[in-house]
């Protein structure tokens, strides 16, 4: 004969057996009286406790839902500026999304303006008001960075600025914008994320045993 | 569910309604990864030990009569003995053993669904019924014999 198979009992009592352990307890089942009058007294307290019935005078279920409904904790009505504060905390992020729509869009139309005044179809106007596009390769030397440092980025920036005329200007500012709004962005989904973590963390949630 | 983990009627409406505000309040907390019903039943357990554990340190519980209902005549005061005879022994039982306990026998739920809701491996799941069910086998053989 098999080995007793009663630690499994409960669980092919339960339906929580499967595969071949379900069949090894059957087979065993078959031939071993012993785990048979087992399982029977374990289908016996099964019973025994499904028939108990809930001695205790329990509250009906409307009181119980109105009870709860008083115990529920009022929220209290918040000022008009700490709504507002909030509807434009969660809306900064397409705040941030159209100021870097902005920027692009005048980045591009700089640079149309730029390359037409370049071309020549600005005439003398393009000479008087941006002496910075006669200056030849200024930006193939300021952009040369190869070998290049960290350190050497504000050099080049200043060179762009010194050189680089509108055309130089136009890029300065576009980095430095980009660079502002990428900040502010992770700076929001930064404290978006920990404001978060904070609100899902449960009190008082520990582990049963 | 909390009727069965406290065994006094008003320890068990006080501790479900409390754990019904819990789960209101925590609302935003909940992940549909896993049912709502075991989420509430986890926090239903929580809150059924913290009654248990604050009411124990002010009287003892297990000396507590079991409250009595106004019975129809289909209960017999056999019926009614043998039902708090048996939650007694429910009682007595440790509350991890007991937890387990309840949400198999009492709401039916699956070895998986109480591994979730109970946060605990399967395997100790499975040990802990085990347990359980051997020592209600002792402390009932009484009326066991008579089934």
């Amino acid at each position: 004969m098999t080995e007793h198979v009663t630690a499994w009992l409960g669980a092919y009592q339960d339906g929580e057996l499967w595969g071949r352990r379900l069949r090894q307890v059957e087979d065993h089942l078959a031939h071993c009286a012993m785990c048979r009058a087992e399982l029977e007294r374990l289908r016996a307290l099964a019973a025994l406790l499904q028939e108990s019935p809930v001695t205790g005078g329990l509250m009906p279920p409307e009181r119980f839902v109105a009870q709860v409904g008083l115990r529920l904790p009022r929220r209290p009505e918040r000022p008009a500026w700490q709504r507002t504060l909030e509807i434009g905390w969660q809306l900064a992020p397409l705040g941030l999304l159209g100021a870097w729509a902005f920027v692009q869009a005048v980045s591009v139309v700089t640079g149309v303006l730029l390359g037409a005044l370049r071309m020549g179809l600005g005439g003398d106007v393009a000479a008087r008001l941006l002496p910075g596009l006669q200056q030849g390769p200024w930006l193939a030397e300021t952009f040369n960075l190869s070998g290049a440092g960290l350190n050497d980025v504000g050099r080049i920036m200043l060179r762009l600025l010194s050189n680089g005329g509108p055309l130089g200007w136009g890029i300065t500012l576009n980095l430095v914008s980009l660079t502002v709004i990428g900040l502010l962005y992770w700076s929001w989904l930064g404290s978006w994320w920990a404001h978060r973590q904070v609100r899902t963390r449960l009190p008082g949630q520990q582990r049963i045993g | 569910m909390v009727y069965r983990m406290c065994g006094d009627a008003n320890l068990a409406e006080d501790a479900a309604q409390e754990a019904f505000i819990r789960a209101w309040q925590h609302l935003p907390s909940y992940r549909p990864r896993s049912p709502f019903r075991n989420w509430v039943y986890r926090i239903a357990t929580n809150v059924a030990l913290d009654a248990l554990r604050r009411e124990r340190e002010k009287v003892d519980i297990d000396a507590l009569p079991l409250a009595t209902s106004d019975e129809g005549p289909e209960t017999t005061v056999e019926g009614r003995e043998r039902g708090e005879r048996v939650q007694q022994a429910v009682l007595a039982l440790p509350p991890a053993s007991r937890a387990v306990l309840v949400l198999r026998e009492y709401e039916g739920l699956s070895y998986r669904e109480i591994a979730d809701t109970l946060g605990v491996p399967i395997g100790t799941v499975m040990s802990r019924l085990n347990y359980a069910r051997n020592r209600l086998r002792e402390s009932l053989a009484p009326y066991l014999e008579r089934l």
